[in-house]
Protein backbone atom coordinates (compact mmCIF):
# COMPACT_ATOMS: atom_id res chain seq x y z
CA UNK A 1 0.00 0.00 0.00
CA UNK A 2 1.21 3.47 -0.91
CA UNK A 3 -0.03 6.05 1.59
CA UNK A 4 0.07 9.83 1.47
CA UNK A 5 -0.27 11.06 5.05
CA UNK A 6 -1.33 14.68 5.66
CA UNK A 7 0.75 15.86 2.73
CA UNK A 8 1.12 19.61 2.26
CA UNK A 9 3.09 21.32 -0.48
CA UNK A 10 3.59 25.07 -0.63
CA UNK A 11 5.67 27.20 -2.94
CA UNK A 12 6.46 30.63 -1.48
CA UNK A 13 3.03 31.68 -0.16
CA UNK A 14 1.00 29.52 -2.57
CA UNK A 15 -0.54 26.33 -1.24
CA UNK A 16 -0.39 23.67 -3.94
CA UNK A 17 -1.48 20.67 -1.87
CA UNK A 18 -3.64 21.00 1.23
CA UNK A 19 -3.55 18.21 3.81
CA UNK A 20 -3.75 15.29 1.38
CA UNK A 21 -4.29 11.83 2.84
CA UNK A 22 -4.70 9.00 0.39
CA UNK A 23 -4.20 5.24 0.31
CA UNK A 24 -3.29 3.65 -3.00
CA UNK A 25 -4.09 -0.08 -2.71
CA UNK A 26 -1.53 -2.62 -3.89
CA UNK A 27 -2.20 -4.53 -7.09
CA UNK A 28 -4.94 -2.11 -8.16
CA UNK A 29 -5.34 0.78 -10.57
CA UNK A 30 -5.96 4.11 -8.88
CA UNK A 31 -6.64 7.16 -10.99
CA UNK A 32 -6.50 10.81 -9.99
CA UNK A 33 -8.74 13.17 -11.93
CA UNK A 34 -9.41 16.85 -11.53
CA UNK A 35 -9.38 20.19 -13.35
CA UNK A 36 -6.13 21.77 -14.57
CA UNK A 37 -4.07 23.27 -11.78
CA UNK A 38 -5.79 21.35 -8.97
CA UNK A 39 -2.52 19.73 -7.83
CA UNK A 40 -2.66 16.26 -9.44
CA UNK A 41 0.78 16.42 -11.00
CA UNK A 42 2.27 18.01 -7.87
CA UNK A 43 0.87 15.18 -5.78
CA UNK A 44 2.49 12.46 -7.83
CA UNK A 45 5.62 14.55 -8.41
CA UNK A 46 6.17 14.42 -4.66
CA UNK A 47 6.91 10.73 -5.17
CA UNK A 48 10.13 11.45 -7.03
CA UNK A 49 10.96 14.60 -5.08
CA UNK A 50 10.31 16.93 -8.00
CA UNK A 51 7.91 18.55 -5.53
CA UNK A 52 9.14 18.71 -1.92
CA UNK A 53 6.69 18.15 0.91
CA UNK A 54 6.17 21.07 3.27
CA UNK A 55 4.47 18.75 5.76
CA UNK A 56 3.40 15.11 5.97
CA UNK A 57 4.91 11.90 4.71
CA UNK A 58 4.59 9.28 2.00
CA UNK A 59 4.86 5.66 3.07
CA UNK A 60 5.21 2.67 0.76
CA UNK A 61 4.73 -0.77 2.35
CA UNK A 62 5.89 0.63 5.71
CA UNK A 63 8.88 2.53 4.28
CA UNK A 64 8.90 6.31 4.65
CA UNK A 65 10.09 7.51 1.25
CA UNK A 66 11.79 10.58 2.73
CA UNK A 67 14.07 8.28 4.75
CA UNK A 68 15.55 6.42 1.79
CA UNK A 69 17.95 7.49 -0.95
CA UNK A 70 16.83 8.48 -4.45
CA UNK A 71 18.26 5.25 -5.76
CA UNK A 72 16.44 3.07 -3.25
CA UNK A 73 13.23 4.94 -4.03
CA UNK A 74 13.73 4.29 -7.76
CA UNK A 75 13.89 0.56 -7.01
CA UNK A 76 10.44 0.77 -5.43
CA UNK A 77 8.60 3.30 -7.59
CA UNK A 78 8.77 3.80 -11.35
CA UNK A 79 7.55 7.20 -12.46
CA UNK A 80 6.81 8.43 -15.96
CA UNK A 81 6.41 12.23 -16.08
CA UNK A 82 3.98 13.80 -18.51
CA UNK A 83 6.36 16.19 -20.24
CA UNK A 84 9.59 15.15 -21.93
CA UNK A 85 12.13 17.88 -21.30
CA UNK A 86 14.50 16.13 -23.69
CA UNK A 87 14.02 13.76 -26.59
CA UNK A 88 17.33 11.95 -26.51
CA UNK A 89 19.19 11.10 -29.68
CA UNK A 90 20.12 7.62 -28.49
CA UNK A 91 19.08 4.14 -29.63
CA UNK A 92 15.85 2.75 -28.17
CA UNK A 93 17.60 -0.13 -26.43
CA UNK A 94 20.08 2.20 -24.75
CA UNK A 95 17.23 4.33 -23.38
CA UNK A 96 15.37 1.28 -22.07
CA UNK A 97 18.60 0.04 -20.47
CA UNK A 98 18.77 3.32 -18.52
CA UNK A 99 15.83 1.91 -16.58
CA UNK A 100 18.28 -0.42 -14.87
CA UNK A 101 20.28 2.55 -13.54
CA UNK A 102 19.07 2.29 -9.92
CA UNK A 103 19.95 -1.40 -9.80
CA UNK A 104 23.51 -1.13 -11.09
CA UNK A 105 26.60 -0.70 -8.94
CA UNK A 106 29.19 2.05 -9.47
CA UNK A 107 30.81 0.11 -12.33
CA UNK A 108 27.35 0.09 -13.95
CA UNK A 109 28.03 -3.34 -15.42
CA UNK A 110 24.84 -5.12 -16.50
CA UNK A 111 24.16 -8.71 -15.53
CA UNK A 112 22.23 -11.27 -17.56
CA UNK A 113 19.25 -10.58 -15.30
CA UNK A 114 19.39 -6.88 -16.21
CA UNK A 115 19.47 -7.75 -19.92
CA UNK A 116 16.52 -10.14 -19.51
CA UNK A 117 14.44 -7.51 -17.70
CA UNK A 118 15.22 -4.94 -20.42
CA UNK A 119 14.26 -7.40 -23.18
CA UNK A 120 11.01 -8.31 -21.40
CA UNK A 121 10.10 -4.63 -20.96
CA UNK A 122 10.72 -4.03 -24.66
CA UNK A 123 8.67 -7.06 -25.65
CA UNK A 124 5.82 -6.07 -23.34
CA UNK A 125 5.58 -2.59 -24.83
CA UNK A 126 6.17 -3.81 -28.39
CA UNK A 127 9.28 -1.75 -29.08
CA UNK A 128 11.77 -4.57 -29.67
CA UNK A 129 11.64 -4.01 -33.43
CA UNK A 130 12.76 -0.40 -32.91
CA UNK A 131 15.70 -1.51 -30.76
CA UNK A 132 18.44 0.09 -32.86
CA UNK A 133 16.47 3.13 -34.00
CA UNK A 134 17.11 6.51 -32.44
CA UNK A 135 14.43 7.72 -30.03
CA UNK A 136 14.27 11.20 -31.58
CA UNK A 137 13.37 9.71 -34.97
CA UNK A 138 10.29 7.83 -33.70
CA UNK A 139 6.64 8.92 -33.75
CA UNK A 140 5.11 10.28 -30.53
CA UNK A 141 3.20 7.06 -29.86
CA UNK A 142 6.17 4.73 -30.23
CA UNK A 143 8.35 7.15 -28.28
CA UNK A 144 5.89 7.06 -25.39
CA UNK A 145 6.01 3.26 -25.40
CA UNK A 146 9.82 3.40 -25.36
CA UNK A 147 9.81 5.62 -22.28
CA UNK A 148 7.21 3.30 -20.74
CA UNK A 149 9.54 0.35 -21.43
CA UNK A 150 12.34 2.27 -19.72
CA UNK A 151 10.40 2.70 -16.48
CA UNK A 152 9.17 -0.92 -16.65
CA UNK A 153 12.84 -1.94 -16.81
CA UNK A 154 13.12 -0.46 -13.31
CA UNK A 155 11.17 -3.57 -12.34
CA UNK A 156 9.19 -1.82 -9.59
CA UNK A 157 5.94 -3.02 -8.08
CA UNK A 158 4.52 0.50 -8.03
CA UNK A 159 4.14 2.39 -11.29
CA UNK A 160 3.14 6.05 -11.52
CA UNK A 161 2.02 7.49 -14.86
CA UNK A 162 1.22 11.16 -15.39
CA UNK A 163 -1.12 11.63 -18.37
CA UNK A 164 0.44 8.73 -20.30
CA UNK A 165 -1.97 8.96 -23.24
CA UNK A 166 -2.07 12.72 -23.78
CA UNK A 167 -0.27 12.76 -27.12
CA UNK A 168 -1.48 9.41 -28.43
CA UNK A 169 -4.00 8.67 -31.16
CA UNK A 170 -6.98 6.37 -30.46
CA UNK A 171 -5.12 3.19 -31.29
CA UNK A 172 -2.12 4.28 -29.24
CA UNK A 173 -4.40 5.07 -26.30
CA UNK A 174 -6.15 1.70 -26.55
CA UNK A 175 -2.80 -0.13 -26.59
CA UNK A 176 -1.59 1.86 -23.62
CA UNK A 177 -4.68 1.16 -21.53
CA UNK A 178 -4.41 -2.54 -22.39
CA UNK A 179 -0.82 -2.52 -21.15
CA UNK A 180 -1.91 -0.86 -17.91
CA UNK A 181 -4.62 -3.49 -17.38
CA UNK A 182 -2.07 -6.18 -18.13
CA UNK A 183 0.26 -4.75 -15.47
CA UNK A 184 -2.57 -4.95 -12.94
CA UNK A 185 -3.01 -8.62 -13.79
CA UNK A 186 0.67 -9.09 -12.98
CA UNK A 187 0.04 -7.67 -9.52
CA UNK A 188 1.52 -4.22 -10.11
CA UNK A 189 0.16 -1.16 -8.31
CA UNK A 190 -0.66 1.56 -10.84
CA UNK A 191 -1.31 5.19 -9.95
CA UNK A 192 -2.49 7.27 -12.89
CA UNK A 193 -3.28 10.88 -13.57
CA UNK A 194 -5.80 11.12 -16.41
CA UNK A 195 -7.87 13.77 -18.11
CA UNK A 196 -10.02 11.17 -19.87
CA UNK A 197 -12.67 10.79 -17.15
CA UNK A 198 -14.67 8.12 -18.99
CA UNK A 199 -11.58 5.96 -19.39
CA UNK A 200 -10.58 6.56 -15.79
CA UNK A 201 -13.97 5.28 -14.61
CA UNK A 202 -13.72 2.30 -16.95
CA UNK A 203 -10.27 0.95 -16.05
CA UNK A 204 -9.76 2.05 -12.43
CA UNK A 205 -10.44 0.23 -9.20
CA UNK A 206 -10.30 3.49 -7.31
CA UNK A 207 -10.98 7.07 -8.33
CA UNK A 208 -9.55 10.13 -6.59
CA UNK A 209 -11.06 13.49 -7.50
CA UNK A 210 -9.03 16.60 -6.70
CA UNK A 211 -10.14 20.21 -6.74
CA UNK A 212 -8.48 23.37 -5.42
CA UNK A 213 -5.45 21.54 -3.94
CA UNK A 214 -7.61 19.07 -2.02
CA UNK A 215 -9.05 15.60 -2.42
CA UNK A 216 -12.81 15.94 -2.72
CA UNK A 217 -13.61 12.30 -3.48
CA UNK A 218 -11.87 8.99 -2.88
CA UNK A 219 -13.70 5.76 -3.68
CA UNK A 220 -14.82 3.29 -6.32
CA UNK A 221 -15.84 4.43 -9.82
CA UNK A 222 -19.48 3.42 -9.09
CA UNK A 223 -19.57 5.55 -5.93
CA UNK A 224 -17.94 8.39 -7.83
CA UNK A 225 -20.71 8.35 -10.43
CA UNK A 226 -23.41 8.15 -7.78
CA UNK A 227 -21.94 11.08 -5.85
CA UNK A 228 -22.14 13.39 -8.92
CA UNK A 229 -18.88 14.94 -7.76
CA UNK A 230 -17.47 14.95 -11.30
CA UNK A 231 -20.37 17.07 -12.54
CA UNK A 232 -19.79 19.52 -9.68
CA UNK A 233 -16.03 19.77 -10.03
CA UNK A 234 -15.92 20.00 -13.81
CA UNK A 235 -19.25 21.83 -14.24
CA UNK A 236 -20.19 19.07 -16.67
CA UNK A 237 -23.19 16.90 -17.30
CA UNK A 238 -22.96 13.11 -17.44
CA UNK A 239 -24.71 10.80 -19.90
CA UNK A 240 -24.76 7.04 -19.44
CA UNK A 241 -24.45 4.86 -22.54
CA UNK A 242 -24.94 1.13 -22.58
CA UNK A 243 -24.13 -1.57 -25.11
CA UNK A 244 -23.47 -5.30 -25.00
CA UNK A 245 -19.94 -4.69 -23.68
CA UNK A 246 -20.97 -2.60 -20.71
CA UNK A 247 -21.79 0.87 -19.47
CA UNK A 248 -19.97 4.04 -20.52
CA UNK A 249 -20.07 7.61 -19.31
CA UNK A 250 -19.93 10.64 -21.48
CA UNK A 251 -19.17 13.98 -19.87
CA UNK A 252 -20.10 17.17 -21.70
CA UNK B 1 27.42 3.87 -36.89
CA UNK B 2 28.46 0.36 -35.92
CA UNK B 3 30.60 -0.39 -32.88
CA UNK B 4 33.37 -1.72 -35.13
CA UNK B 5 33.42 1.50 -37.14
CA UNK B 6 33.55 3.56 -33.95
CA UNK B 7 36.53 1.55 -32.71
CA UNK B 8 38.26 2.01 -36.09
CA UNK B 9 37.73 5.78 -35.93
CA UNK B 10 38.99 5.86 -32.34
CA UNK B 11 42.18 4.01 -33.33
CA UNK B 12 42.63 6.28 -36.34
CA UNK B 13 42.28 9.36 -34.11
CA UNK B 14 44.80 7.93 -31.65
CA UNK B 15 47.28 7.42 -34.51
CA UNK B 16 46.63 10.97 -35.77
CA UNK B 17 47.24 12.31 -32.25
CA UNK B 18 50.59 10.51 -31.99
CA UNK B 19 51.63 11.89 -35.40
CA UNK B 20 50.53 15.40 -34.44
CA UNK B 21 52.40 15.14 -31.14
CA UNK B 22 55.56 14.20 -32.99
CA UNK B 23 55.08 17.00 -35.56
CA UNK B 24 54.48 19.45 -32.72
CA UNK B 25 57.86 18.58 -31.22
CA UNK B 26 59.47 18.67 -34.63
CA UNK B 27 58.23 22.12 -35.57
CA UNK B 28 59.61 25.41 -34.37
CA UNK B 29 61.92 28.25 -35.32
CA UNK B 30 64.99 25.98 -35.09
CA UNK B 31 64.94 23.03 -37.45
CA UNK B 32 65.63 19.67 -35.80
CA UNK B 33 65.82 16.56 -37.93
CA UNK B 34 63.16 13.90 -37.17
CA UNK B 35 65.97 11.42 -36.50
CA UNK B 36 67.45 13.74 -33.84
CA UNK B 37 64.04 14.24 -32.24
CA UNK B 38 63.64 10.48 -32.08
CA UNK B 39 67.09 10.12 -30.48
CA UNK B 40 66.25 12.71 -27.82
CA UNK B 41 62.88 11.17 -27.05
CA UNK B 42 64.31 7.64 -26.76
CA UNK B 43 67.03 8.84 -24.38
CA UNK B 44 69.97 8.36 -26.75
CA UNK B 45 70.74 12.08 -26.66
CA UNK B 46 70.11 13.96 -23.45
CA UNK B 47 72.74 16.66 -23.39
CA UNK B 48 72.77 18.33 -26.79
CA UNK B 49 71.20 21.69 -27.63
CA UNK B 50 68.46 19.74 -29.36
CA UNK B 51 67.68 17.88 -26.13
CA UNK B 52 67.55 21.12 -24.15
CA UNK B 53 65.28 22.66 -26.75
CA UNK B 54 62.97 19.67 -26.82
CA UNK B 55 62.77 19.02 -23.07
CA UNK B 56 62.54 22.65 -21.99
CA UNK B 57 60.39 24.15 -24.70
CA UNK B 58 58.79 21.85 -27.24
CA UNK B 59 57.81 18.88 -25.09
CA UNK B 60 56.13 21.00 -22.38
CA UNK B 61 54.34 22.93 -25.12
CA UNK B 62 53.12 19.75 -26.77
CA UNK B 63 51.99 18.24 -23.46
CA UNK B 64 50.30 21.51 -22.54
CA UNK B 65 48.42 21.42 -25.85
CA UNK B 66 47.30 17.82 -25.41
CA UNK B 67 45.99 18.44 -21.89
CA UNK B 68 44.40 21.77 -22.85
CA UNK B 69 42.49 20.04 -25.63
CA UNK B 70 41.45 17.14 -23.42
CA UNK B 71 40.34 19.41 -20.60
CA UNK B 72 38.40 21.94 -22.62
CA UNK B 73 36.71 19.31 -24.80
CA UNK B 74 35.55 17.27 -21.80
CA UNK B 75 34.47 20.46 -20.00
CA UNK B 76 32.42 21.31 -23.09
CA UNK B 77 30.73 17.89 -23.17
CA UNK B 78 29.85 18.21 -19.48
CA UNK B 79 28.61 21.80 -19.62
CA UNK B 80 26.43 21.10 -22.65
CA UNK B 81 24.81 18.21 -20.77
CA UNK B 82 24.53 19.87 -17.38
CA UNK B 83 23.06 23.07 -18.84
CA UNK B 84 20.99 21.16 -21.37
CA UNK B 85 22.35 23.52 -23.98
CA UNK B 86 24.29 22.50 -27.08
CA UNK B 87 25.79 26.00 -27.37
CA UNK B 88 27.34 25.92 -23.91
CA UNK B 89 31.10 25.66 -23.58
CA UNK B 90 33.74 27.05 -21.20
CA UNK B 91 34.15 29.96 -23.59
CA UNK B 92 30.55 30.81 -24.47
CA UNK B 93 29.26 30.79 -20.91
CA UNK B 94 32.17 32.83 -19.57
CA UNK B 95 33.93 30.12 -17.55
CA UNK B 96 37.22 30.80 -19.30
CA UNK B 97 36.90 34.52 -18.57
CA UNK B 98 36.16 33.74 -14.93
CA UNK B 99 39.28 31.63 -14.71
CA UNK B 100 41.27 34.28 -16.58
CA UNK B 101 40.11 37.04 -14.26
CA UNK B 102 41.05 34.91 -11.25
CA UNK B 103 44.53 34.29 -12.70
CA UNK B 104 45.04 38.04 -13.16
CA UNK B 105 43.75 38.59 -9.63
CA UNK B 106 46.29 36.08 -8.32
CA UNK B 107 49.08 37.87 -10.17
CA UNK B 108 47.86 41.22 -8.80
CA UNK B 109 47.67 39.95 -5.22
CA UNK B 110 51.05 38.20 -5.36
CA UNK B 111 52.82 41.10 -7.13
CA UNK B 112 53.20 39.86 -10.65
CA UNK B 113 53.96 36.19 -10.27
CA UNK B 114 52.04 33.45 -8.61
CA UNK B 115 52.29 29.73 -8.12
CA UNK B 116 48.63 29.73 -7.09
CA UNK B 117 47.31 30.45 -10.58
CA UNK B 118 45.75 27.01 -11.05
CA UNK B 119 43.85 27.20 -7.76
CA UNK B 120 42.64 30.74 -8.47
CA UNK B 121 41.67 29.74 -12.02
CA UNK B 122 39.64 26.80 -10.73
CA UNK B 123 37.87 28.99 -8.18
CA UNK B 124 37.18 31.65 -10.83
CA UNK B 125 35.82 29.08 -13.27
CA UNK B 126 33.60 27.49 -10.62
CA UNK B 127 32.19 30.79 -9.35
CA UNK B 128 31.45 31.93 -12.91
CA UNK B 129 29.75 28.63 -13.76
CA UNK B 130 27.45 28.93 -10.76
CA UNK B 131 26.85 32.61 -11.46
CA UNK B 132 25.74 31.96 -15.06
CA UNK B 133 23.73 28.95 -13.97
CA UNK B 134 22.07 31.00 -11.21
CA UNK B 135 21.24 33.91 -13.54
CA UNK B 136 19.74 31.52 -16.08
CA UNK B 137 17.76 29.81 -13.32
CA UNK B 138 16.36 33.15 -12.12
CA UNK B 139 15.42 33.92 -15.71
CA UNK B 140 13.63 31.52 -18.00
CA UNK B 141 16.53 29.03 -18.03
CA UNK B 142 16.44 28.99 -21.83
CA UNK B 143 19.40 28.39 -24.10
CA UNK B 144 19.40 32.06 -25.10
CA UNK B 145 19.40 33.27 -21.49
CA UNK B 146 22.35 31.04 -20.61
CA UNK B 147 24.37 32.26 -23.59
CA UNK B 148 23.47 35.92 -23.02
CA UNK B 149 24.27 35.63 -19.32
CA UNK B 150 27.60 34.04 -20.29
CA UNK B 151 28.41 36.79 -22.79
CA UNK B 152 27.54 39.50 -20.24
CA UNK B 153 29.57 37.94 -17.43
CA UNK B 154 32.40 37.28 -19.88
CA UNK B 155 32.47 40.94 -20.98
CA UNK B 156 32.51 42.15 -17.39
CA UNK B 157 35.34 39.80 -16.48
CA UNK B 158 37.32 40.74 -19.61
CA UNK B 159 37.00 44.37 -18.54
CA UNK B 160 38.27 43.29 -15.12
CA UNK B 161 41.24 41.50 -16.66
CA UNK B 162 42.20 44.58 -18.68
CA UNK B 163 41.74 46.86 -15.67
CA UNK B 164 44.07 44.77 -13.51
CA UNK B 165 46.67 44.72 -16.25
CA UNK B 166 46.45 48.51 -16.64
CA UNK B 167 46.77 49.32 -12.95
CA UNK B 168 49.52 46.81 -12.21
CA UNK B 169 52.52 47.08 -14.50
CA UNK B 170 54.35 44.34 -12.57
CA UNK B 171 52.17 41.68 -14.19
CA UNK B 172 54.38 40.07 -16.78
CA UNK B 173 51.68 38.28 -18.77
CA UNK B 174 51.20 39.49 -22.34
CA UNK B 175 47.57 40.50 -22.06
CA UNK B 176 46.84 40.14 -25.78
CA UNK B 177 48.08 36.57 -26.07
CA UNK B 178 46.52 35.68 -22.70
CA UNK B 179 43.10 36.84 -23.90
CA UNK B 180 43.47 34.94 -27.17
CA UNK B 181 45.15 31.90 -25.69
CA UNK B 182 48.56 30.55 -26.57
CA UNK B 183 50.89 27.66 -25.82
CA UNK B 184 54.00 29.72 -26.55
CA UNK B 185 56.54 30.06 -23.77
CA UNK B 186 55.03 27.39 -21.53
CA UNK B 187 57.45 25.78 -19.08
CA UNK B 188 57.22 22.31 -17.60
CA UNK B 189 57.04 23.84 -14.11
CA UNK B 190 53.93 25.80 -15.06
CA UNK B 191 52.01 22.80 -16.35
CA UNK B 192 52.69 20.02 -13.82
CA UNK B 193 49.91 20.83 -11.34
CA UNK B 194 47.32 21.91 -13.96
CA UNK B 195 47.96 18.79 -16.07
CA UNK B 196 47.55 16.54 -13.04
CA UNK B 197 44.33 18.40 -12.26
CA UNK B 198 43.05 17.99 -15.81
CA UNK B 199 43.97 14.28 -15.99
CA UNK B 200 42.28 13.58 -12.66
CA UNK B 201 39.15 15.54 -13.62
CA UNK B 202 38.90 13.79 -17.00
CA UNK B 203 39.23 10.37 -15.36
CA UNK B 204 36.63 11.15 -12.69
CA UNK B 205 34.31 12.53 -15.40
CA UNK B 206 34.56 9.27 -17.32
CA UNK B 207 33.60 7.45 -14.11
CA UNK B 208 30.51 9.69 -13.99
CA UNK B 209 29.62 9.17 -17.65
CA UNK B 210 26.57 7.00 -16.82
CA UNK B 211 25.32 9.72 -14.52
CA UNK B 212 25.85 12.21 -17.34
CA UNK B 213 23.80 9.99 -19.66
CA UNK B 214 20.96 9.88 -17.16
CA UNK B 215 21.13 13.65 -16.61
CA UNK B 216 20.82 14.05 -20.38
CA UNK B 217 17.31 12.59 -20.20
CA UNK B 218 16.02 15.67 -18.36
CA UNK B 219 15.71 16.34 -14.65
CA UNK B 220 12.32 14.66 -14.14
CA UNK B 221 13.29 11.39 -15.78
CA UNK B 222 16.71 11.48 -14.09
CA UNK B 223 15.05 11.84 -10.67
CA UNK B 224 12.65 9.03 -11.48
CA UNK B 225 15.60 6.80 -12.28
CA UNK B 226 17.08 7.51 -8.86
CA UNK B 227 19.74 10.05 -9.79
CA UNK B 228 20.43 12.71 -7.21
CA UNK B 229 20.21 15.48 -9.80
CA UNK B 230 21.48 18.33 -7.62
CA UNK B 231 24.55 16.53 -6.31
CA UNK B 232 25.41 15.05 -9.72
CA UNK B 233 25.14 18.45 -11.37
CA UNK B 234 27.33 20.00 -8.67
CA UNK B 235 30.00 17.31 -9.08
CA UNK B 236 30.03 17.60 -12.86
CA UNK B 237 30.15 21.40 -12.82
CA UNK B 238 33.04 21.27 -10.36
CA UNK B 239 34.88 18.83 -12.63
CA UNK B 240 34.36 21.02 -15.69
CA UNK B 241 35.57 24.03 -13.72
CA UNK B 242 38.72 22.18 -12.67
CA UNK B 243 39.42 21.32 -16.31
CA UNK B 244 38.71 24.79 -17.74
CA UNK B 245 40.44 26.56 -14.85
CA UNK B 246 43.59 24.45 -15.11
CA UNK B 247 43.86 25.09 -18.86
CA UNK B 248 43.38 28.85 -18.50
CA UNK B 249 46.04 28.99 -15.76
CA UNK B 250 48.78 28.20 -18.28
CA UNK B 251 47.30 28.71 -21.77
CA UNK B 252 45.04 31.73 -21.39
CA UNK B 253 41.54 31.96 -22.81
CA UNK B 254 41.66 29.33 -25.57
CA UNK B 255 38.32 29.55 -27.27
CA UNK B 256 35.95 27.29 -29.16
CA UNK B 257 37.58 23.94 -28.28
CA UNK B 258 34.86 23.16 -25.77
CA UNK B 259 32.18 24.08 -28.29
CA UNK B 260 33.39 22.50 -31.52
CA UNK B 261 34.89 19.27 -30.28
CA UNK B 262 31.83 17.89 -28.42
CA UNK B 263 29.74 18.45 -31.57
CA UNK B 264 32.22 16.65 -33.79
CA UNK B 265 32.48 13.93 -31.15
CA UNK B 266 28.70 13.46 -31.13
CA UNK B 267 28.65 13.31 -34.91
CA UNK B 268 31.32 10.60 -34.93
CA UNK B 269 30.56 8.59 -31.81
CA UNK B 270 26.97 9.39 -30.77
CA UNK B 271 25.69 10.74 -27.46
CA UNK B 272 26.74 8.03 -25.04
CA UNK B 273 29.00 9.88 -22.60
CA UNK B 274 30.92 6.68 -21.83
CA UNK B 275 32.29 6.86 -25.38
CA UNK B 276 31.88 10.57 -26.04
CA UNK B 277 34.04 11.79 -23.14
CA UNK B 278 37.22 9.82 -23.94
CA UNK B 279 36.76 10.38 -27.66
CA UNK B 280 36.23 14.11 -27.19
CA UNK B 281 39.37 14.21 -25.06
CA UNK B 282 41.25 12.65 -27.97
CA UNK B 283 39.69 14.99 -30.53
CA UNK B 284 40.32 18.02 -28.32
CA UNK B 285 44.00 17.14 -27.99
CA UNK B 286 44.31 16.77 -31.77
CA UNK B 287 42.47 20.04 -32.35
CA UNK B 288 44.59 22.12 -29.99
CA UNK B 289 47.99 20.85 -31.06
CA UNK B 290 46.95 21.05 -34.72
CA UNK B 291 45.98 24.71 -34.26
CA UNK B 292 49.24 25.34 -32.41
CA UNK B 293 51.17 23.63 -35.18
CA UNK B 294 49.36 25.68 -37.83
CA UNK B 295 50.14 28.83 -35.87
CA UNK B 296 53.81 27.93 -35.95
CA UNK B 297 53.86 27.13 -39.66
CA UNK B 298 51.40 29.54 -41.26
CA UNK B 299 53.35 32.77 -40.71
CA UNK B 300 56.84 31.34 -40.15
CA UNK B 301 59.27 32.58 -38.94
CA UNK B 302 56.66 34.39 -36.82
CA UNK B 303 54.15 32.53 -34.69
CA UNK B 304 50.43 33.02 -34.47
CA UNK B 305 48.96 32.09 -31.08
CA UNK B 306 46.92 28.87 -31.20
CA UNK B 307 43.89 30.85 -30.00
CA UNK B 308 43.82 32.90 -33.22
CA UNK B 309 43.70 29.78 -35.38
CA UNK B 310 40.97 28.36 -33.14
CA UNK B 311 38.93 31.53 -33.51
CA UNK B 312 39.28 31.41 -37.30
CA UNK B 313 37.95 27.85 -37.27
CA UNK B 314 35.56 28.18 -34.35
CA UNK B 315 33.82 31.44 -35.27
CA UNK B 316 32.23 30.15 -38.47
CA UNK B 317 31.42 26.85 -36.74
CA UNK B 318 29.61 28.67 -33.94
CA UNK B 319 27.58 30.64 -36.49
CA UNK B 320 26.76 27.41 -38.28
CA UNK B 321 25.44 25.94 -35.01
CA UNK B 322 23.41 29.05 -34.24
CA UNK B 323 21.77 29.03 -37.66
CA UNK B 324 21.26 25.27 -37.69
CA UNK B 325 19.60 25.21 -34.31
CA UNK B 326 17.54 28.39 -34.55
CA UNK B 327 14.27 28.00 -32.75
CA UNK B 328 15.97 26.45 -29.75
CA UNK B 329 15.29 22.82 -30.50
CA UNK B 330 17.67 20.56 -28.69
CA UNK B 331 19.06 17.93 -31.00
CA UNK B 332 21.35 16.02 -28.77
CA UNK B 333 21.37 14.56 -25.32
Amino acid sequence: MLSFKNVNVSYHSDTILKNISLDVPSGRITTIIGPNGCGKTTLISSLNKTADLTEGSIVLEGTDLSKISSKERAKLIAFLPQIRQVIPAIPVKVLVEHGRFPHLGFSRRKTKEDTDIVNKAMDFTGVTKYSDMYVNTLSGGVRQRVFFAMILAQDCDTIILDEPTTYLDIEGQRNFYNMILSLKKRGKTVLLVLHDISKALEISDKIVVMNNSEIVFDGTPADCIESHIIEDVFSASCRRLKDEKGEYFLFE
Amino acid sequence: MTKKKKISIFILLAVILVIMMFLSILSGSVYIKPHDVFNVLTGNDSSSVNALLIFNIRLPRMIAGVFAGMGLACAGVILQSVMNNSLASPNTIGVNSGAGFAVMLALFIYNGSSSHSAVFAFAGALITTFLVFGIAYLGDNSRTTIILAGITISSLLSAGINTIKLIDSDITINITTFMIGTLNGITSKAIIIPCIGIAAAVLVSICFSRHLNILNLGDDIARSLGLNVGVTRLILMTLSSIMAGCVVSYAGLLSFVGLIVPHIGRKLFGNDARILLPCSALLGAIFVISCDLLGKIIAAPYELPAGIIMSFVGGPFFLYLLLKKKGGRRVNA
